[in-house]
């Protein structure tokens, strides 16, 4: 049936949780192209007699016709399926990049396909290069803040960090209350999570407690729910 | 400074922190939030708000260096961080809808809304997205298929641009009484928006009173 990949390609994506990507699928992606050449191809034919007729196309409906009409709004709507998927997908590698980062962990690099790893890329390049002419880095404070200072367990080693004016050491499972903007770049790269839980500041930092993460340069940091430091 | 925290200094940054700027970000902040597609840009309220976030900086560290009492510098210091963070998400938020709707912006006279950072932004992201939906969709399609703006060669109109859903609802306060309000063109509805009253209305119909700035969202 005409158009039955396409639809079968955004129902994958929409079953899936939001915020979540998903594999490329570029099996399903190439039927929908190969269909879209195939109607084509038809389409052509159906003009060629068209005009062996001699017949004036938006005038006559005979079938050539209306065999023409629906070979071009089923190719439409593939292309608009198409259109979706991508755009839908680009949507949720954008995100990505506001929650996780420029360096994005391999096992979701190997969801992407190889345009959309470079897209993530130039994406984010167009980021930081709005952030460097303002002057102004947004990837920090992504929640709204509460106190000045945060507490943290340090989840790997680090060694000396110099905050300011002075440096502390930073050395595994060692805790520390430090200035929640000397923190923050730490903690950006924990865990992949749809937005919704980072709203919640409490999900938000047990979700930071329980997953580890190791960044690229083996920088990492746990936040600890603030009662279990008082008890 | 002998007496760092007289109460001199304390009344002037008091001051300083409380001034109307900050509740202006915050209401433009609000706003940008909560509507469906962006807004004028406040340069002008930014540059003032980044010149006052430099100086509770400096306060900060004045009262640091000094050793001052420490709750007197956390407090501060929290003022800085919530002036910062309202400021970082005001800009993050419009970054996020420009990535959105970058064509339908960069088409339409919203074009206009945006600051000089942003316009460039918006021109880089578009070409990047362009180069994402070629390689992987359009220069995959057959002749008169393939553009980006319109579904197809016989479209006379950008009909692939993703646009805002001004339909949407969106909660909203009046700072002063406009008064009776129609809501849609053929003037069957029409509300009396009173002062202060929380009102629920399809943004569509507000939207010239939150430009004009007589009626805020929340």
């Amino acid at each position: 049936m005409y158009g039955r990949s396409a639809s079968q390609l955004l129902k994958e994506q929409a079953s899936c949780e939001s915020g979540q990507l998903t594999v490329f699928n570029n099996e399903a992606f190439d039927r929908v192209i190969k269909e879209c050449d195939e109607h084509h191809l038809q389409l052509e034919s159906l003009f060629r007699k068209l005009m062996e007729q001699n017949l004036d196309v938006r005038t006559t409906t005979n079938g050539e016709h209306l065999g023409a009409f629906i070979h071009h709004h089923s190719l439409l709507r593939n292309k608009r399926c198409l259109m979706a998927y991508m755009q839908n997908r680009a949507e949720i590698v954008r995100s990505l990049r506001w929650q996780l980062g420029p360096v994005l962990p391999e096992e979701i690099k190997a969801k992407m396909s190889y345009s959309e790893e470079v897209y993530f890329v130039d994406h984010s390049n167009a980021i930081e290069s709005y952030m460097s002419e303002m002057d102004v880095d947004l990837t920090a404070d992504m929640v709204p803040p509460k106190s000045p200072s945060v507490q943290v367990k340090v989840l790997d080693d680090i060694g000396d960090v110099c905050l300011g004016d002075h440096s502390i050491s930073l050395t595994k499972d060692s805790l520390h209350s430090l200035r929640r903007t000397d923190a923050e770049p730490f903690i950006s790269q924990v865990s992949y999570h749809p937005f919704g839980a980072m709203r919640d500041d409490a999900a938000f930092r047990l979700t930071l407690l329980f997953v580890l993460f190791l960044g690229s340069n083996g920088r990492t940091f746990g936040l600890m729910p603030e009662k279990t430091i008082d008890g | 400074m002998s007496e760092p925290w007289s109460e001199e200094a304390e009344e002037d940054a008091s001051s300083l922190a409380g001034t109307t700027d900050v509740e202006l970000i915050k209401r433009a902040w609000r706003n940008e939030k909560a509507a469906p597609e962006i807004l004028q840009f406040e340069g002008a309220l930014v540059l003032r708000v980044r010149e006052q976030i430099q100086l509770l900086e400096e306060t900060v560290e004045e009262s640091t260096e000094n050793g001052s009492n420490d709750l007197v510098v956390s407090l501060y210091q929290m003022d800085l961080d919530r002036t910062l963070y309202l400021l970082r998400s005001y800009l993050r938020i419009r970054l996020q809808k420009i990535e959105k709707y970058m064509i339908h912006i960069s088409k339409t006279n919203l074009w206009n809304r945006l600051s000089e950072q942003e316009k460039k932004f918006t021109k880089r992201c578009t070409a990047i997205l362009e180069k994402l939906l070629e390689q992987s969709v359009l220069a995959r399609l057959p002749y008169g298929y393939e553009s980006f703006l319109k579904q197809s060669i016989s479209s006379e109109e950008d009909d692939m641009v993703p646009e805002p859903q001004l339909d949407t609802f969106v909660f909203c306060k009046a700072k002063d009484a406009v008064g009776a309000f129609q809501l849609d063109d053929s003037g069957d509805e029409i509300v009396d928006l009173v002062a202060d009253d929380l009102y629920v209305i399809r943004y569509k119909s507000i939207k010239g009173l939150v430009e004009a700035g007589q009626i805020d969202l929340v």
